[in-house]
């Protein structure tokens, strides 16, 4: 069902269940958010894109990647409270991670000039504790390979007893979705390694040409669910899987009229 | 003095406790404080157990565990003593009253002395606030505690055998 | 109907008393304590002794027994009965004893007191003076705890029964009126009807939220979806509140009967009640109230004879003072991290499992049988315009009379500091007196005038909060207050969101350097900049309200701040490193008692002569200063 609300004055439609950070994106006002990724449901923690919402008469700050639309709604996403707001997150950021890239770019784009704090919190390899890697390894993987461990300050994104799980699907879309560049995979012969989950998974790689594709477990349960006519397609790194589909679609494909002109010059294979 | 932990049979230890709760895994909680207190602690084995029986993902089992302070995933000393450090009694004194501990016993926050006789747990106020300052070894329960009788209150503890303290001072 | 929710048995139950009767009606019920109220003789004397936590911290578990075995060695005939009681609230002078019908209250009982109580009062008639409470400064000695300033400023209502009611007896229960207002509700009373009384009583959110609670009945009865859940929040966290302690503790059945009610209104037919694993005594005796409860038919499939069908289980917390927050309670009782989660879509209509959950504090709770009894009305005719009824506060801290204290709302925080509370011992100045916990804010001497009341403390900068009442007094440094209640959020932060976990982290650390002695210029300033990022962009109440004690303190004591900064110099004289202890040499007797009680051996001195501190070697931990019995040692 579709509904109207407005953001920044103007108004725009938006469909029943979205939200209004979804809404925005949609309608072009960029947003900052680290902690959101399409793949995964809303989980707020980052607090950057915070906008302000008038209802009833009331204004307040929420987070957008939170928010329902509602009918009649009104958006404010440039006000000076919103952007003094969102500063003061990333300053906390900022602290927390001085070097990153990611962050100090974010910081110049939303204009952050204030000087910075000292650093009183670490994460490991710049991580911010935004949850992607979790929510995606638990919510869309079914993995639930890694977790969150402690609390507070001393958070950190773990896999069991800080030893490599035996639930990781080495599928890397933790390092996928992560924000931060904070989670690689690292691949050696004959295993993969999750950084920094300690995470080892024997590894799967082309049998063709022997480039990585993904951890086996992963490998495994894709060919269970799809069945054997993919699993020919999850051996295979795009590079060869195309040259594959290509071959075979061509020894498929019966000899035909079309495109004489092109065919005379066409080597045999 | 060494401390004593008995291999237990963690398979029948977790199906007891998990069975107490209906094998509702909500209770997930509720059966971990039983196990700490039937234990020791939520030792790695039982967690495993506990996951396994409840078919909950390990990791949130290891979450659940690492986020409640009342959870310790390693053996406790054979006494643990537990230092009221809610508002009233920081103020009227337990802030010193626990760095005296820390002191005397080498230990941080929620450490084991070497031996293995002592657990320190700081705890955010017991709701016994008109006794404070309190201190609790082994739940029984020290008010009106001075700095200057943390050694009198610890002795009797640190001989052999139990504390001869009947709580008056 | 749905399918009926087995209950579940907790391991450390107490034995459930023999089942006489299950009470299949309200008729029933009223036959019930009709025999209860016949049995009881005006007669009769009835010991009862305080078996509270704090009591028994103290040594009433060896009091009970002693009075017990001395009763059965009474004369036959000497119809005396004894009955264990639960809090109070004046747990600073337990063990407490109260003799009925004399009325004769008798305070810091020891079991070598019983055998004299016994000869005296109950066979004797007299009381036994020197266990009299004495008033603090006539020095007369009261007898009945009506006489008592602490006892007779109060109204109360909530906690009429602590300490007349024996809290694993339902029958007690059910002779005070128990379970008369779920009867009427049930046979009486539509759901609707139920609400309106509750709306009309204006009853607001005992718990800190202060929502009203017939407007949260009302949008959970409305949600869509089943099932419905009520929960009672007993996680209680605020150091230095402990009145749902008491109340659990003293009176279970109410907060059950104002569950069965709540959730008969709301179309709820599961319920948890959440208690923090730190209250182990109030876990035992809810779940002994509630195996009663079941034996009598009053909790479980169709409650006196109504059709309704209700039950509730019990979950402890784990230690986490986040849990209090709602979605993270609930988040626990889902067995995961109390992790709350925004509340942009409230939890009345999505909650425990995705589903309309009712949550209400167990003061709320405790209430309800009440208003359901005598009308919203009367209900609405105490207190102030926008906060009825009264509010159990616990008033601990440097005052008098510490302990629980039940007010109408309106009474101003002066009356309950100094009339009820007796003042400032020792002769102290007030400085300010701390409301709502970590969520609330110092309230200093020119706004005691101030009422206890939902909005008026907002105004000063304070919250009502859970009813804790800390009372400080000239030697409390108010930076150091902030530091603690900024450090103890820290270490309860969950960490999911960016400006708790990293903004109290910032604030902690500026906050420590203050007190150890290296502020700098700009750190109020800085102090103040993170407040505002807490106040505009944390997720939940505890990062949200995480400034209040430091906005308070900087307002209204900024000298302090400044002090500490400029001069390295704590003026209340508590932050270690930033003042001296020194013997006064013109009161020292020499009496040399100083000397081994210091862990540094940096005092010196003959026998009665001047003892001297070394400063070098002194790491101000106060032994001495504790010590010393000729107040020679000074802070300065």
């Amino acid at each position: 069902m579709a509904i109207r609300l407005t953001i920044d004055g103007h108004e725009v439609e938006a469909q029943e269940g979205q939200t209004v950070l979804e809404v925005a994106q949609a309608a072009g006002v960029w947003i900052p958010a680290l902690c959101h990724h399409p793949a995964v449901s809303s989980y707020g923690a980052c607090r950057l894109c915070l906008v302000e919402v008038k209802v009833r008469g009331r204004t307040r700050l929420v987070t957008s990647c939170c928010y329902p639309a509602r009918e009649g709604l009104e958006v404010l996403t440039d006000t000076e409270r919103v952007h003094r707001a969102r500063r003061g997150v990333m300053r906390l950021l900022l602290a927390r991670a001085p070097e990153s890239r990611v962050l100090r770019a974010l910081a110049t784009s939303m204009g952050v000039t204030e000087p910075s704090l000292p650093t009183v919190t670490h994460g490991e390899r710049d991580c911010i504790l935004c949850g992607l890697c979790v929510n995606v390894c638990t919510e869309v993987m079914g993995a639930a390979a890694i977790s969150f461990v402690n609390r507070g300050v001393d958070r950190v994104v773990a896999a069991p007893f800080l030893e490599s799980s035996e639930a990781c699907l080495g599928c890397g879309a933790c390092a996928a979705v992560c924000p931060m560049g904070s989670v690689e995979l690292r691949w050696e012969e004959a295993e993969l390694e999750v950084v920094p989950f300690n995470n080892r998974r024997p590894a799967m790689r082309c049998r063709e040409c022997g480039a990585p594709i993904s951890g086996l477990p992963f490998a495994q349960q894709v060919q269970e669910r799809l069945g054997e006519k993919l699993a020919l397609a999850v051996s295979l790194c795009p590079d060869c899987k195309r040259k594959a589909t290509a071959l075979a679609a061509k020894k498929a494909r019966p000899a035909s009229d079309a495109w004489p002109h092109l065919r005379a010059g066409v080597r045999e294979q | 003095m060494e401390t004593e932990i008995a291999r237990p049979d963690y398979g029948a230890v977790v199906e007891a406790v998990v069975e107490r709760y209906d094998r509702d895994p909500d209770f997930l909680i509720s059966m971990l404080q039983d196990l700490q207190r039937d234990l020791g602690c939520v030792s790695p084995e039982a967690l495993r157990a506990v996951a396994e029986v409840l078919h909950v993902p390990l990791s949130q089992c290891y979450s659940v565990a690492t986020f409640y302070t009342s959870f310790s995933l390693v053996p406790r000393g054979k006494h643990l003593i537990t230092v009221c450090l809610g508002t009233v009694c920081y103020l009227k004194g337990g802030k010193e009253i626990a760095e005296r501990i820390q002191r005397e016993l080498g230990v941080e926050s929620g450490g084991t002395t070497e031996d293995g006789l002592f657990t320190y747990q700081p705890v955010n106020c017991l709701g016994a606030c008109a006794l404070a300052p309190v201190v609790v070894v082994d739940e029984k329960y020290y008010e009106h505690v001075k700095v200057s009788q943390v050694d009198d209150i610890l002795a009797p503890y640190a001989s052999a055998g139990e504390g001869g303290h009947n709580g008056d001072h | 109907m749905t399918t009926f929710w087995p209950p579940m048995r907790l391991p450390e139950r107490a034995a459930t008393m023999a089942i006489t009767k299950a009470i299949g009606s309200a008729q029933e019920l009223e036959h019930w304590r009709q025999e209860i109220d016949a049995r009881a003789s005006a007669d009769e004397i009835t010991v009862m002794v305080c078996t509270g936590t704090a009591c028994n911290a103290k040594g009433a578990g060896a009091v009970y027994g002693a009075m017990k075995k001395a009763l059965e060695e009474l004369p036959e005939g000497a119809a005396v009965q004894l009955k264990p009681t639960g809090c109070h609230g004046f747990c600073e002078r337990g063990p407490i004893v109260v003799v009925a019908p004399s009325d004769i209250c008798y305070h810091n009982v020891r079991e070598e007191d019983v055998g004299e109580i016994v000869r005296e009062t109950l066979l004797g008639g007299r009381p036994v003076e020197r266990l009299l409470y004495k008033d603090a400064s006539t020095g007369e000695a009261l007898r009945s705890s009506s006489e008592i300033e602490f006892y007779n400023r109060q109204t109360r209502l909530v906690l009429r029964h602590n300490g007349s009611i024996d809290p694993g007896s339902i029958e007690d229960y059910i002779g005070v009126r128990g379970y008369v207002s779920l009867a009427r509700v049930l046979t009486q009373m539509t759901p609707e009807q139920v609400i309106d009384e509750v709306e009309r009583s204006g009853l607001r959110g005992r718990g800190g939220g202060g929502f009203p609670t017939g407007r949260k009945w009302r949008s959970c009865r409305e949600a869509e979806g089943e099932p419905k859940y009520v929960i009672c929040n007993g996680d209680e966290g605020d150091p230095g509140a402990f009145m749902d302690r008491s109340i659990m503790e003293a009176n279970p059945q109410a907060v059950i009967e104002g569950m069965i009610i709540g959730a008969y209104a709301i179309g709820a037919h599961q319920g948890y009640i959440y208690v923090r694993n730190e209250y182990p005594l109030a876990v035992q005796r809810l779940a002994d109230a509630l195996e009663q409860a079941r034996d009598y038919g009053l909790l479980g499939e169709n409650i006196l004879g109504s059709g309704f069908s209700f039950d509730i289980r019990i979950n402890r917390g784990g230690g986490a003072f986040v849990c209090g927050e709602s979605t993270a309670l609930m988040a626990s009782l889902e067995g995961r991290p109390g992790e709350p989660r925004a509340k942009y879509i409230h939890t009345v209509e999505v909650g425990l499992h995705g589903k309309p959950t009712n949550l209400n504090n167990v003061e709320t709770w405790a209430n309800i049988p009440l208003i359901v009894e005598r009308g919203g009305e009367w209900f609405a005719s105490i207190g102030t315009k926008g906060s009825k009824g009264t509010k159990v506060f616990s008033l601990v801290g440097k005052v008098q009379n510490t302990g629980l204290v039940e007010v109408p709302m309106g009474m101003t925080l002066r009356e309950i500091v100094f009339e009820i509370g007796g003042g400032i011992p020792g002769g102290k100045e007030f400085k300010a007196v701390q409301t709502g916990g970590p969520s609330g804010g110092c309230i200093p001497a020119e706004f005691l005038d101030t009422p206890v009341d939902f909005d008026q403390l907002w105004e000063v900068g304070s919250i009502m909060g859970s009813g804790g009442l800390i009372v400080m007094d000239e030697d409390t440094c108010m930076v150091n207050v902030a530091r603690y209640f900024t450090e103890f959020l820290k270490k309860e932060s969950c960490g999911k969101c960016v400006p708790c976990r990293e903004g109290l982290a910032q604030m902690e650390r500026i906050l420590a350097r203050i007190c150890e002695g290296e502020g700098q210029e700009g750190d109020v300033e800085l102090l103040l900049d993170l407040c505002d990022v807490l106040d505009d962009a944390a997720l939940c109440a505890l990062g949200s309200t995480a400034s209040n004690p430091v906005r308070s303190t900087i307002k209204h004591f900024r000298g302090e701040y400044d002090e500490h900064i400029r001069d390295r110099h704590c003026p209340a004289h508590d932050c270690r490193g930033l003042f001296r202890y020194e013997i006064a040499a013109e009161t020292c007797t020499g009496c040399g008692a100083c000397r081994p009680a210091c862990p540094e051996d940096a005092i010196s001195g003959e026998r009665r002569k001047p003892h001297v501190i070394d400063q070098a070697k002194c790491i101000q931990c106060g032994a001495c200063f504790e010590v010393c019995r000729f107040d020679s040692v000074a802070k300065v």
